[in-house]
Order: structure tokens, then sequence, then C-alpha cells
């Protein structure tokens, strides 16, 4: 018997809006900062700190108020804490690659470390949104100067203005070392955000 | 073309959010090589308090809040009926009037101050979850038309690969046939009513059944 009919497949439970009123409540710090592990204590990941940064927008060019977002993302070497790379010895103690934010105005900023290039593509973070009014959406977001953005087997499947809608600009490095990354998604309209299909794909 | 193969999102009838927020584009498809790349895992720290499975008072010697307590109990699997054990189901409802106690819910319906309406709950070692709350209120969310939200409780699941926001509502509720959402899911929309099932627990009026399934394919992708 082919594998598939082996499998008990249950009908899901449909995706549903966030509605606007996410708890603030259940929001947890060390999800919104993957450079420490914690603020008290003096342990944290590999990698060049970054900031990335920017406005969630609507059709209309404003601010979508109340979008809470999830982040993954590689480590400084390019590994994954999933099931893949399981005992990998460039995993970092120090980092799980998992972030969650919800912003009150629908501006973000998301203090991380650069992802590093996993094997064939070029660095990048995978966004998730859930907002109210729709379900989830999901893209991934790459970085400005980066060779790798030329051959990244996800972005060669874009056209040139779809694939800068992707790229994350480099703005500046503070003081500190952190270098800061500015990218506005659009969730619908001209300027749209490519969204990608990983729900039946 | 590779692109045309996504869903086409569809945007929730009356709903000024829906229309302003829904992406107008057909979801792009991924190329297998990089598909892997799409799955989040979920780290299993999640945060949540003892008390936290009964929303029906703010601590277990305060009062109950107003309304009628009920009971949400099931499992919670995903689409190859693997019992997800140890999985963080976030919860949130509005109070008997219909209100959320969020710093940004400026409906000005009343608060209850023996409601504070967030929960968290972990499933057990077969996959279960149960937790208690007040039924919650109805409310006008369009004023200028008349369209009201149906009863309905927020759950937000996150188990590894599995990834789940949705609601759970109520059946043989009125206002479930104008709801956005709701039409938009058609005939699956049964599968998201909590089912009505007898209790004798005195301490809560009704119990529902709703057994929750994770879709898609991140929640079996390592299987």
């Amino acid at each position: 018997m082919p594998k598939k009919q082996q499998r008990n497949i249950l009908l899901p439970t449909n995706e549903d809006t966030t509605g606007p009123y996410f708890p603030i409540y259940f929001s947890d710090e060390s999800y919104e900062d993957l450079t420490q592990i914690h603020s008290g204590v003096v342990a944290g990941p590999k990698g060049q700190h970054i900031i990335l940064r920017g406005r969630v927008l609507d059709r209309n060019g404003n601010l979508a108020n109340g979008v809470l977002l999830e982040f993954w993302q590689a480590n400084a070497k390019g590994i994954y804490r999933n099931p893949s790379f399981e005992d990998h010895p460039d995993l970092d103690p120090w980092f799980d690659g998992y972030g969650r934010l919800r912003s009150t105005t629908g501006e973000y900023s998301f203090r991380t470390i650069l992802p590093g290039a996993s094997p064939g593509r070029a660095p990048n973070i995978t966004v998730t949104i859930f907002s109210d009014g729709i379900n989830r959406i999901v893209t991934q977001i790459f970085f400005a100067n980066q060779k790798a953005n030329k051959t990244d087997p996800l972005l060669t499947t874009l056209d040139d203005e779809d694939r800068e809608r992707l790229i994350a600009r480099f703005d500046e490095s503070s003081s500190d070392g952190t270098d800061f990354y500015t990218l506005d998604i659009v969730m619908a309209g001209d300027q749209e955000t490519p969204f990608f299909e990983d729900f039946l794909s | 073309m590779m692109n045309s193969m996504g869903r086409k999102l569809a945007i929730g009838e009356t709903d000024n959010t829906s229309d302003q927020r829904t992406p107008r584009k057909r979801l792009r498809s991924i190329p297998n090589t990089v598909r892997e790349s799409f799955v989040p895992v979920v780290p299993a720290r999640a945060i949540h308090r003892q008390n936290e499975w009964d929303l029906t008072r703010i601590a277990p010697n305060r009062p109950r809040a107003e309304g009628s307590p009920i009971e949400v109990k099931g499992t919670l699997r995903n689409e190859n009926g693997t019992l997800l054990r140890g999985a963080l189901i976030e919860i949130w409802n509005a109070n008997h009037h219909g209100r959320y106690r969020h710093v940004e819910d400026n409906s000005g319906l009343k608060i209850d101050e023996n409601f504070l309406g967030m929960g968290r709950v972990i499933t057990d070692e077969c996959g279960s979850y149960c937790f208690r709350t007040i039924s919650p209120g109805a409310y006008l969310a369009r004023p200028d038309i008349g369209r009201w939200r149906p009863k309905h409780i927020h759950l937000s699941i996150s188990c590894g690969t599995s990834r789940l926001v949705t609601q759970m509502y109520f059946p043989d509720e009125p206002n479930n046939a104008s709801d956005p959402m709701a039409i938009l899911m058609g005939d699956s929309f049964d599968r998201n009513l909590g089912q009505l099932f007898e209790t004798k627990d005195v301490e809560i009026d009704q119990s529902y059944e709703f057994n929750i399934v994770v879709g898609g394919k991140n929640a079996t992708f390592f299987e």
C-alpha cells in the first residue's frame, strides 16, 4: 500500500483571523530579541547583531495596527534548529531562531543576528503575519549586499520588482556595532509584497 | 508557470479590515529545494501559569465572573492524526458583555472586574486539553450595517512545526450565518463549531467538545 494511504488524513480546523486583540499579555521578551537568551544572563548567540525594522502597510498605505509577526531563521552558520539538523555540530546553544512580536502601531523592530546562508541559499528570515481580517500569510525577507541574492532559488522565481520587495535595505551601523536593515511589508495593493503558499505545497 | 499554483485568498464580505489587508495576488509557489526553510519550529518553552486553565475567575479564591461558565475540551492532532502533546494553547475571549480586557478595545462595553479573558493551557500526554471560561458575548462589529460578531473564542496553537490561529464558534447562533470569516469557510465551518455534550459538573453550565486538527504541510513536514 502506498505510504499516503496508510496515513490517517484528518480534515483540518479552519484557520481564522487573530482579530484585533491578540493579547499583549502573552508577549515574551525573549522572543523579541534573539541576541540574548535573557536580559539578566551574559550569554548570547554568535553572529552580527542586526535590527530588522519597517512598517506593515495595508492596501491604502496605512499602518496595519495590531499585527502579530513571527520570525524563523537559521543561526550565524546557516543551521536551522529543526529535525533535519538535529545534533548538528554548528547548532548554537544560545539560538533557537524563532521570534514573535505584536506591533501595536504596525511598525516593527526585531533584534536578532544576521542569519548565515544555509546550503544553496541567500541569508533570509521567514516572516509569518497574523492579523485581523486575514489568516496567516508568509514570506521570506533577504538582506541587501548579499552576493547569493542573485542565485537564491526562491528569489530567482520572482521578477525584478518583486525580488526588490523582499530585500531589506542596509541603513546604518550603530556605535555598538548593530547593523540596521529596513523593509516595509505591504499586505495588499500595487506595491504588494510577494507572499508564498506553504499550506498546500 | 509555478506562480499560478498558490491559493488566491478570499476577502471577507462586509469586513473592512479584510479588504484592506488581504493580498490580491495569488500566493506564490515555493520551490521544493527551499520548502523546508518555510517550516518554523516553535521552541518548547511555553510560559503559562497554573490557574490559567480557568478563565472564569481571576484567581482560584476570587469571585466568579459574570455570565455563564462553560468548559471547552478536546484533542489536538495534526492532519496525519498524530496527537500533539505538550502543545501551547493560548486562549482569549470577550467577557459576558462582549468586551475584551485589551488596552486597544475602545468599544466602551462593560468591563467585568472578575474576568481577565486570557489564558494558556498545555496539552497532556494524550494530546488533550481542557479549559473553562465565561460564554463570550456577541458584539456589534459594524454598527452602520448592524452586523454582529457571533460568540467566539480565539485559540492560538504552537507545537513544534504545528501552528494554528483559529476561533471556536457556538452551534445555533443566529449571527454565525453573517460572519465574514464563517462565510468564507463554507461547509467546513462545522469544523470550527464546539459541540455540546452532557456534563454533570455543577461548576459549569455547558460543556463543549472542540477537537482541533492543525492542517497544512508544515504541521507534518518532518514526520
